[in-house]
């Protein structure tokens, strides 16, 4: 009894400590940008924050025996974990260290969300009958969430650098450490497309997977895969600019995410 | 025990003297050796990159002029002792004495003599610790000061700009509009970081030949340049003509050819090449000679106050230490 206990609190104990390593990241990125200063710090707190989502996806996925995707609550905590993942592969590859300051807000907002009480079941079942379609579907998809939120973020971050080079606004700490306008709009296409390539897998395996509780959870994610589909094709084939760009890919961003939890 | 520092720089002493005194860093240990032998003091180092050539020493009755005979004599010479040694060895490691202010090279260059005098044994308590705490002073200057921030030219306002806009300049394209000494200066400015295509578009074809030639670009006939706008990335406008010659309308015919990718901008006409109007169209930053003028002045005002904070620090460092020699 009092280890089932103890199990109970850690799980949330360790998402708690995510949350907070990745406040703090966010919170000393700001004051550091603020001081026209750079750290390496942001980095390392959201790792932190990284591995203790881990610790606490591996708790809740040993208690579920399966994928833990069973409620709101970690979904968003595995929709965090995506957004970080790609952030430290993606992010740091193009050298937009910057895109920490700007993931770890969202981090934050997620977790806490996921932390609210009644959002994520206190004592997570084990699931019976475990499909693996529908695992596969379930996560490829929270994933590709995960790479279409860091490309929401990224549009974030070139629309105010847009506003600061409009304006003609330069003397702040944050325009000085935002990557350039190219390297951005390159990093939300790039974002799009593996968001685009993950979505078309969760979607086979969408497919493929049982419909005992009807095709309308389905039908949400092949509109939203339209819709993504739809914008890389405008894209590449008439052009956008840069700040229809992003503010689509931000508006997308909210409004699938909003879809796909209301359906 | 004193502390005597003789050298000559870029401000001093012209490229031809300079060269007759730079000593190779392979042989910088060597030359403080033979300085300590022919002279007779305790402690040397010498310190030569490709805009200065200075010598540190330490020990009794120093002889300024001997020293100064060494560096071809006092036309060309400067020195000072104890304390304005001191002060004037962290304002070069701190990059505060260099021809472009703050830039970080000649930090490894002090270093590197130190090293090469203490290798050959020719430094003691007084070089030591001075040198020591001009590391630490330099160290601290660029961490704690803004030096190095801010472009102060108009030139560089813009490639500053450029960069901020395309990363780096290696595929960007460049159209200058005129061909005057602006233009020039600002399209070479560009190049220098990169940007590789440069083409030149001027009422005189063969003045845009010549430009275009020196810059190892392409000339442009003036009535030909709405042409090149679709594959440029960066349009500098310098002609002397009175009335506006982009007009918004000849952007927003080559936008979907471009694909809606960013355009900048430079305006350094007067009156204006450039319509402001282009400004409202969403990939376009416009900068005129105006806006870039500010930037600069801004950028020197506060570089200003940073010198000012700097040499503060470090009489304030060098104050808290109480060196030897000083």
């Amino acid at each position: 009894m009092i280890a089932v206990h103890v199990w109970r609190v850690m799980d949330r104990t360790v998402l708690m400590i995510s949350t907070l390593l990745a406040l703090a990241g966010a919170l000393w990125g700001a004051v550091t940008v603020h001081r026209g200063l750079r750290t390496r710090w942001t980095l390392g707190l959201i790792a932190g924050a990284f591995a203790a989502q881990l610790v606490f996806l591996d708790l809740r996925g040993e208690a579920r025996g399966a994928c833990p995707l069973r409620d709101l609550g970690e979904i968003l905590v595995f929709l965090a974990w995506a957004l970080t993942l790609f952030y430290l592969i993606v992010g740091r590859s193009y050298r937009l260290s910057l895109v920490g300051l700007f993931t770890a807000p969202v981090v934050v907002v997620f977790q806490v969300l996921a932390l609210w009480p009644g959002v994520m079941t206190q004592s997570p079942e084990r699931v019976a009958g475990v499909d693996a379609w529908r695992e596969a579907h379930a996560a490829v998809s929270v994933l590709a969430y995960g790479a279409f939120a860091l490309a929401a973020v990224t549009g974030v971050m070139f629309l105010v650098l847009d506003h600061q080079l409009k304006e003609h606004h330069l003397r702040s700490g944050l325009f000085r450490d935002l990557p350039p306008v190219r390297e951005l709009l390159a990093s939300v296409k790039r974002l799009l497309w593996i968001g685009f390539g993950l979505l078309t897998v969760g979607i086979v395996a969408g497919f493929m997977m049982p419909h005992r509780g009807g095709w309308s959870h389905f039908i949400a994610a092949v509109v939203v895969w339209l819709l993504y589909g739809g914008l890389l094709l405008l894209q590449q084939w008439r052009g956008i600019t840069g700040r229809k760009l992003s503010m689509v890919v931000v508006v997308l961003f909210l409004l699938s995410f909003g879809v796909f939890f209301a359906v | 025990m004193e502390l005597i520092c003789v050298g000559l720089n870029h401000r001093t002493a012209p490229v031809e003297v300079r060269e007759l005194f730079a000593v190779a860093p392979s042989k910088l240990g060597e030359a403080a050796r033979d300085l300590r032998e022919q002279l007779g003091v305790e402690e040397a180092v010498v310190v030569s990159t490709c805009n200065r050539t200075e010598i540190y020493v330490a020990g009794e009755a120093l002889a300024i002029a001997k020293l100064q005979e060494i560096l071809g004599g006092e036309e060309h010479c400067y020195q000072s002792n104890r304390m304005e040694a001191a002060v004037h060895l962290c304002r070069v490691a701190s990059g505060l004495d260099s021809m472009v202010l703050g830039e970080t090279e000649i930090f490894g260059q002090v270093k590197n003599a130190y090293q090469a005098a203490l290798e050959a044994g020719v430094t003691g308590g007084v070089l030591n610790r001075l040198f020591q705490k001009s590391f630490s002073v330099g160290k601290k200057v660029r961490t704690e000061t803004g030096i190095q921030e801010g472009a102060t030219s108009i030139g560089n306002v813009a490639v500053d700009l450029a960069e901020k806009i395309f990363g780096h300049l290696k595929d960007s394209k460049v159209m200058i509009l005129g061909a005057g000494e602006m233009s020039r200066v600002t399209a070479q400015s560009l190049q220098s970081r990169g940007a590789h295509s440069i083409f030149v578009a001027n009422r005189s074809y063969d003045r845009a030949l010549d430009l275009a030639q020196q810059m190892n670009g392409q000339a442009v006939r003036f009535d030909d340049w709405q042409l090149v706008l679709e594959q440029v990335d960066v349009v500098i406008g310098s002609t002397g003509a009175p009335h506006v010659i982009v007009q918004k309308a000849d952007v927003e015919a080559v936008r979907r050819k471009r694909k809606y990718r960013p355009l900048f901008f430079i305006d350094i006409a007067v009156p204006r090449d450039i319509d402001p109007a282009v400004a409202e169209i969403e990939e376009v930053y416009l900068y005129d000679i105006d806006t870039l003028e500010q930037i600069a002045s801004e950028a020197r005002v506060r570089r200003a106050k940073q010198i000012e904070l700097c040499e503060e620090m470090i009489r304030e460092e060098l104050g808290k230490a109480k060196l030897l020699g000083l």
